[in-house]
């Protein structure tokens, strides 16, 4: 038998050496096809929807007719309602033509046309200004207006000359016009904080389109499921864990709760739709209903966390607090509960993220429905939490479904701001974990 | 919810025989693991379990306080009287019975705590200090008479787990003794201690002995000589011999006893 050399590799040792280097190679390219998908999704949801956090607006001096818009000259806000904002729209096309001729612009548009140029929603706007604030009227008052979808679109790069000759909604004059104004600083991009605080807009009107209720509705849902899947969650969990007899009926319960997980979330939505909705006759589209269902969708996504992070204490200190005399329940709350927080908050955090970027079950119960109003709150029968709301992920859905294209923009927006809930949810869960951890 | 645990200490009389142990077996599934076991374990006395490992000391001893309830699979059967009161009478309350039955365990298992916390939370549950400097008394005492207080004093608020694997047996002792039990049952104590922190526990379980009744687990036959008035050999699972320990070691009755102390088998 020879002597082998430490400084020269035997043919063992290669053949291990090169089976561990491709395995890593193996490893690596996944990483990198992950990497790559991940930052193509990225990077095309925050192309297109960058844009939806900047909106052009118009600035304008309207001159608030009193001939229009109070006949009656008393300043009742009763009689002053039966103005629609259809008798608003000529103040601010008038407003605009003044403009255009005070910058002595030249333009073959028509007057109408130019009216067109501001957004539908800008004289609803200027409508409930006027309500809320009578003395107005006869004032001239400096506001900016949204520019219409089109002139929107033209800023944005998405609307072009040629594909205004081929729309109907607008004209290449109207683009030259626009460009014009925003030569003269009439026409400005600001950002979009509409975006975020209104609620939907119509298909007509993709430029007001915001996910004020979507929001509003994602952190009702959010509340609900806070309030009851993480109690229901942590006690049946420390339950079945510390206390309950292993015998047949908890091991049935433990399969049905592993199998809970996985059922699809669309089956949750079925099931919220029979029973809240049909049988305890909830109201439809409600958060209530919505953080119900995401409830239950939830649960099985806590209980397991949580049973997983209280298996994780080690049973010696269990026995180290009986030991001392200590109850069953006091060494699961003395000790056991306080090691497995960490483990219970990061399971929690993740099932509402889940549940923050669920669609499926949220269409079952109407939750898809155009909400162009923000919930009464406290002032109506149903309450804080029982009137129509969307969530975030239905908005994204809802917006991917309009005509305009427009919306594509705002969808991905949507995204973004869904993504960025997510983000600082997980972030959360993170900071926590690293808090309440505890070496034993 | 703490005051529940309310332990009475005043009954406990003048016995000669503190706990007595008839026809025990233990089953874990379908393991036998202690046969027939007959052990009277005296007041104010010293007594060891010696034998080879896996031979059921540490199954036997967690007998005694009903640590075995917390095993699925164990089952106890036969009678064991603490001051001649079945220990596993339905009516007695586990939790009560383990407030006047303390124990060591095998591996050092202090709560991640701190030291203070560690030593604090027996009397805390229940209810043995009246304030915070009774707390203190009881909390400096108990390491003291731990053999590590010197280690300790000056860090009461680091986590008990910081300490070295000896320190963290002193201090389970420490905690163990903290809620002033009647009884305290030791499983190998020392196992992780050097000679210097030995002869200190040594020392306190020679202490201990005046007020309370110890049962000891050691592989140290040394040891078991130097500490104890009784020994009782186990052996896969039978008791083989019990008798007093100067007996047991100068004059042993069974062979499998006699080879075992001089190393034969183990
Ligand atoms: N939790 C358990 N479940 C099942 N069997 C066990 C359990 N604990 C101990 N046993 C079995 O019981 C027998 C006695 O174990 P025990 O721990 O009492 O031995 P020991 O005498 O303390 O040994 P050592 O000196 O190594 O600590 C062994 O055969 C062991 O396999
Ligand atoms: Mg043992």
């Amino acid at each position: 038998m020879t002597k082998s050399s430490l400084l020269a590799a035997d043919a063992r040792t290669k053949k291990r050496n090169a089976a561990e280097s491709r395995f890593k190679a193996y490893g690596f390219a996944a990483i990198c096809v992950a990497m790559i998908a991940l930052v193509v999704l990225l990077l095309s949801v925050v192309t297109n929807g960058v844009t939806a956090f900047q909106q052009t607006y118009i600035t304008l001096d309207v001159v608030l007719d009193e001939d229009r818009l109070d006949k009656e000259g008393n300043r009742e806000r009763a009689d002053m309602a039966k103005v629609t904002t259809i008798g608003y729209a000529p103040l601010l096309r008038d407003a605009l033509l003044t403009k255009i001729a005070e910058l002595g612009i030249e333009t073959e548009l028509s007057e109408r046309d130019v009216g067109d140029m501001i957004s539908k929603e800008a004289s609803a706007t200027i409508r409930n200004k006027v309500l809320a604030n009578t003395e107005l009227v006869g004032e001239t008052v400096s506001l900016d207006v949204l520019a219409s979808g089109r002139i929107d679109g033209y800023f944005k790069g998405r609307v072009t000359m040629q594909s205004a000759a081929r729309d109907a909604n607008t004209s290449p004059e109207a683009l030259e016009l626009a460009q014009a104004l925003a030569d003269e600083g009439v026409i400005v991009t600001q950002f979009n904080w509409r975006f975020l605080s209104a609620p939907d807009a119509s298909d007509q009107r993709p430029e007001a389109a915001g996910l004020g209720v979507a929001i509003l509705g994602s952190l009702y849902m959010m509340a609900v499921v806070l309030c009851l899947a993480l109690p229901i969650g942590v006690a049946s969990s420390i339950y079945l864990e510390e206390f309950a007899p292993k015998n047949r009926w908890t091991d049935i319960i433990e399969v049905n709760i592993s199998n809970l997980a996985a059922v699809p979330s669309i089956v949750y939505g079925i099931l919220g739709l029979a029973i809240f909705i049909n049988f305890m006759e909830f109201n439809q589209s409600s958060p209530l209903v919505g953080g119900l269902v995401l409830t239950l969708m939830t649960l099985p996504t806590i209980i397991i966390s949580t049973r997983a992070a209280l298996k994780s204490v080690p049973p010696s200190i269990r026995d180290a607090a009986l030991g001392v005399g200590a109850s069953k329940m006091q060494s699961v709350f003395h000790h056991v509960l306080p090691l497995a927080a960490p483990g219970i908050l990061t399971g929690t955090i993740i099932g509402l993220a889940q549940a923050l970027g669920e669609t499926a079950p949220l269409l079952l119960i109407g939750m898809v429905a155009f909400v162009r109003e923000y919930p009464a709150a406290f002032s109506s029968d149903a309450g804080l939490f029982g009137e129509a709301a969307t969530a975030l992920p239905v908005q994204v859905y809802n917006w991917t479904q309009r005509s305009d294209p427009a919306f594509v923009e705002r969808a991905s927006g949507a995204i973004i701001t869904l993504l960025v809930f997510l983000l600082f949810m997980n972030a959360l869960a993170i900071y926590l974990r690293r808090r309440f951890e505890r070496r034993w | 919810m703490e005051d529940m645990i309310h332990v009475d200490r005043a009954m406990s009389t003048q016995q000669d025989i503190k706990i007595k142990a008839k026809g025990v077996q233990v089953y874990y599934g379908d393991n036998h693991a202690i046969k027939d076991v007959d052990v009277d374990i005296d007041d104010k006395t010293v007594t060891a379990f010696i034998g080879p490992s896996g031979c059921g000391k540490s199954t036997f001893l967690r007998c005694i306080n009903r640590m075995n309830d917390t095993i699925e699979s164990a089952r106890v059967e036969g009678d064991i009287l603490l001051d001649g009161e079945d220990i596993y009478d339905p009516k007695v309350d586990p939790v009560q019975l383990r407030a006047k039955v303390g124990m060591v365990f095998q591996k050092p298992n202090p709560f991640p705590k701190s030291i203070y916390d560690n030593v604090a939370y027996g009397p805390r549950i229940h209810g043995l200090a009246r304030n915070k400097a009774d707390l203190d008394e009881i909390v400096e005492k108990s390491l003291r008479r731990a053999a590590i207080w010197d280690e300790a004093k000056d860090r009461l608020a680091a986590p008990g787990t910081g300490l070295s694997g000896g320190q963290q047996q002193r201090l389970c002792i420490a905690r163990a003794i903290a809620t002033q039990p009647e009884v305290l049952l030791m499983d190998e104590p020392c196992s992780a201690l050097d000679p210097i922190a030995t002869a200190q526990v040594e020392e306190l379980i020679d202490e201990l002995r005046q007020s309370f009744s110890l049962v000891i687990v050691t592989h140290s036959m040394q040891q078991a000589a130097r500490v104890s008035q009784k020994t009782a050999f186990f052996h896969l699972g039978n008791l083989v011999e019990f008798d007093d320990t100067d007996k047991i070691f100068t004059n042993p009755q069974d062979p499998r006893t006699e080879s075992y102390i001089s190393g034969r088998i183990g």
